[in-house]
């Protein structure tokens, strides 16, 4: 649904939800802007730490909050940016349509993934498979 | 004078981005602008950071597969560990800084840019040159200081 031409500071309003999705994109860049200096911190941390070391740094609350937060935010500004790249070069609607569908799946699937492990490893959960598919 | 045809003639057919439907519904070709404007170092900060959140994409990816790693336990975490070890692991992980360090600083660029702030030609030069070379040296100083304090090894 378009909404009527509407005018502020002389600039356009945009009619759908264009304008949205981009202080979106820039609210999740900033998010990402100390998440991202927190996870090189946290590879230099943990690079080469033995099973111990990388799952005690897993049972820190804080840690693992953090690192949720960091794949959520991510998947979900990914997701945005390869909208605007598929819009971009794209042209034919049905591939558009389809290959906007495949990155939301994938993004989300890439989400609940980080969130599902990220859990398991925060409680402390017995190694997968664990009864899954077993 | 002789000028390549569209592929199929047809412009609502084109595939090359040179043809942009007008909101009136009319196809009309688009400004030839990439070959008429001299190449300028914030058209490679732009075009890096679309590259840069493509391969971060690539290397969430690998994030999420080493999470995996660690939920299944202590000897897949080993395969990954020994993987990462491994001189071409060692290549991708080295490739990974360069991107989150390219992630953060044009990503710190586009949101300065996005205010409206430093679009001059001096300061917009500055935050592109920095956003285009800052990563390199930032991960090479990330890698000595990892091989520096022995938590990586050859």
């Amino acid at each position: 649904m378009s909404r009527p031409i509407e005018f502020r500071n002389r600039v356009k309003v945009s009619e759908r939800h264009g304008a949205g999705e981009w202080t979106v994109e820039k609210a999740a860049l900033l998010v990402l802007i100390p998440l991202g200096v927190w996870v090189a911190s946290t590879g230099f941390t943990l690079a080469g730490a033995d099973y111990q070391t990388v799952f005690a740094w897993f049972s820190s609350r804080l840690n693992a909050v953090l690192l949720a937060v960091t794949a959520l935010v991510f998947f979900g500004y990914a997701g945005l940016a390869w909208k605007v790249i598929v819009e971009d070069y794209i042209h034919r609607p049905a591939n558009k349509a389809l290959l906007l569908a495949l990155v939301n799946v994938i993004c989300v699937v890439l989400a609940a993934a980080s969130v599902f492990f990220i859990v398991r490893l925060a409680l402390g959960s017995a190694p997968l498979p664990a009864g899954f598919g077993a | 004078m002789t000028h390549p045809a569209p592929s199929s003639g047809d412009a609502r057919d084109d595939q090359t981005g040179r043809f942009v439907t007008q909101p009136n519904g009319r196809v009309r070709p688009l400004s030839p602008h990439l070959q008429v404007w001299r190449w300028h170092v914030t058209m490679t900060a732009s075009i890096l950071f679309r590259v840069t959140i493509g391969a971060a994409t690539v290397g969430a990816m690998i994030a999420v597969a080493w999470l995996a790693a660690v939920a299944f336990g202590p000897d897949a975490y080993a395969d990954a560990l020994a993987f990462a070890a491994s001189p071409f692991g060692l290549f991708i992980g080295f490739g990974l800084t360069v991107v989150l360090f390219s992630f953060l600083l044009n990503g710190a660029r586009h949101l300065i840019n996005d205010t409206g702030a430093a679009l001059r030609v001096g300061p917009a030069n500055l935050l592109s040159n920095i956003s285009v070379w800052g990563p390199v040296p930032l991960a090479v100083l990330f890698w000595v200081l990892l091989f520096v304090t022995e938590r990586v090894s050859l």
